[in-house]
């Protein structure tokens, strides 16, 4: 019992010595960027066609080639820190990356602990099944019969579990959680799940590598533009990104990008 | 993606996932060691206080560890992804280490520490010639164990971004589609290391073993 209560005021002191180090020196990244003369860029690089690795083991995709653009005028190089999607808005959080690109979607959660950029894009989400399917979906909440299918921490994982689940639409048990969404098309193409629920751009991705599938519905769950995660309120590196940002779609650079990486 | 590649390209996190593991394990086995000494020799409030750090230690998953020292600690300590999984799974394996030498010690019988001291040896003396060598060899089976679990357990590193072997195979199987190719691959590197370093660790087990003490 004793002993049990000494262990209880050393994880105590812990948790209190852990509290206390969250703080950072208020500087704006942007002034590190530019000294150091490099920006650390933070993604995961398992989610083709926006960020995956190449032939010759290279990240590649939409969101590497326009972060290289950026860096590049920004006038500083690039230095990419592959990390899982769930742990990317902790390193940004706690200035382990100077900012994160992974086809991050706005949402009001994980704008109370990071900053976004202006969009740069804006994606769409499918309901992906496999070609035997013979139901009908009309509306978004019409998934609550079947098994369905989310990658984890996706605004797609955030709306099933919103929208359907935490209204008691349907139980959580008929939802799965893949930490990648190539996990996802595999237990589709199992039938173990009935709908994946992903971006679009990704779902015609995993319809060409998979082959199989179809996607019966396509809708803006949540408005769909994505952004660039950037540390809370920094507002010198915000306006250099999205001055950046700004120029790229002016001079059509993010389309030509989409078409290169979205429509083959 | 040609075969040749694609196995090189898991393959290459090897480095990391060795890296991690030969930081890890020593550092554990010297934390453990020390710590399993003090715990039997150096008095009551000792015993309590690594017991206390043993129970902790085992108690916390080697995942969450890793998460406090990466991100939480930051602000104090910034260490690099590589450094803070080295660390935080060293730190475990001292626990599981330390019980591992702690029981290695207690099944020397204590009449031998009694009979070192009768004819002159001081504690230091006794527990470096008579203690020690009877010990590491009964250590050697459960510690061929921990190395193992060390071995495994280095691929959750890859939650921080080192790029070792598992995470070398989620990245290819997402851009290949080819999840079972990819995952054999690294369970078949993890499997040879393991395999190499508990035959090592055999050898050195049959060559201490004494001859008359079978």
């Amino acid at each position: 019992m004793k002993k049990t209560l000494v262990a209880l005021s050393v994880l105590l002191i812990m948790a209190g010595l852990l509290a206390g180090c969250g703080e950072q020196a208020p500087t704006s990244t942007l002034d590190k960027i530019k000294q150091a003369g490099k920006v650390v860029v933070g993604t995961s690089a398992d989610y083709p066609p926006y960020e995956y690795v190449d032939e010759t083991g290279n990240y590649t995709g939409f969101d590497i080639e326009l972060m290289t653009e950026i860096a590049k005028r920004m006038g500083v190089s690039l230095e990419w820190v592959d990390m899982p999607f769930d742990s990317l808005i902790a390193a940004v959080q706690e200035g382990k990356i100077d900012m994160s690109i992974s086809c991050f979607n706005y949402s009001e959660e994980r704008d109370q602990q990071v900053d976004f950029s202006d969009p740069y894009y804006t994606s769409q989400d499918a309901f992906l099944v496999a070609e035997g399917f013979t139901g009908t979906i009309t509306d978004p909440a019409d998934i609550v019969q079947y098994k369905i299918g989310v990658q984890s921490g996706t605004v797609q994982d955030d709306w099933v579990t919103t929208e359907l689940i935490e209204t008691g639409l349907m139980p959580e048990s008929k939802l799965s959680r893949y930490e990648r969404v190539d996990q996802a098309a595999l237990d589709l193409q199992a039938g173990r799940i009935d709908v994946l629920v992903a971006d679009s751009v990704p779902a015609q991705a995993l319809i060409k590598q998979f082959g199989g599938f179809k996607i019966v519905y396509e809708v803006q769950l949540y408005t769909g533009p994505i952004n660039i995660v950037l540390p809370e309120g920094d507002k010198a590196l915000r306006d250099e990104v999205n001055k950046i940002i700004k120029q790229l779609q002016d001079e059509g650079f993010i389309d030509q990008l989409a078409v290169k990486y979205f429509s083959k | 993606m040609d075969i040749g590649r694609f196995f090189q390209y898991i393959a290459s996190g090897t480095a990391y996932t060795l890296g991690v593991t030969l930081i890890a394990l020593p550092s554990g086995l010297i934390l453990g060691m020390l710590f399993a000494f003090l715990a039997v020799y150096a008095g009551k409030i000792a015993t309590r206080f690594f017991s206390i750090y043993s129970t902790i230690m085992r108690g916390i998953p080697p995942i969450v560890l890793l998460f406090i020292l990466y991100f939480l600690m930051s602000g104090a300590i910034n260490l690099t992804p590589f450094w803070a999984g080295s660390v935080s799974l060293g730190i475990i394996s001292s626990a599981y280490q330390m019980e591992i030498f702690r029981g290695a010690i207690l099944s020397v019988s204590a009449d031998q520490m009694m009979a070192a001291r009768a004819i002159g040896l001081s504690k230091i003396q006794a527990i470096r010639t008579v203690i020690f060598p009877q010990m590491i060899r009964i250590a050697i089976p459960g510690w061929s164990n921990e190395a193992a679990i060390v071995i495994k357990d280095s691929s959750l590193v890859y939650a921080i971004g080192v790029p070792e072997i598992l995470r070398r195979a989620q990245l290819i199987s997402a851009s290949t589609q080819q999840p079972f190719l990819a995952y054999t691959t690294a369970a078949f590197i993890y499997f040879t290391l393991v395999f190499i370093t508990n035959r090592l660790l055999n050898r050195a087990e049959q060559k201490l073993t004494i001859p008359s003490n079978p």
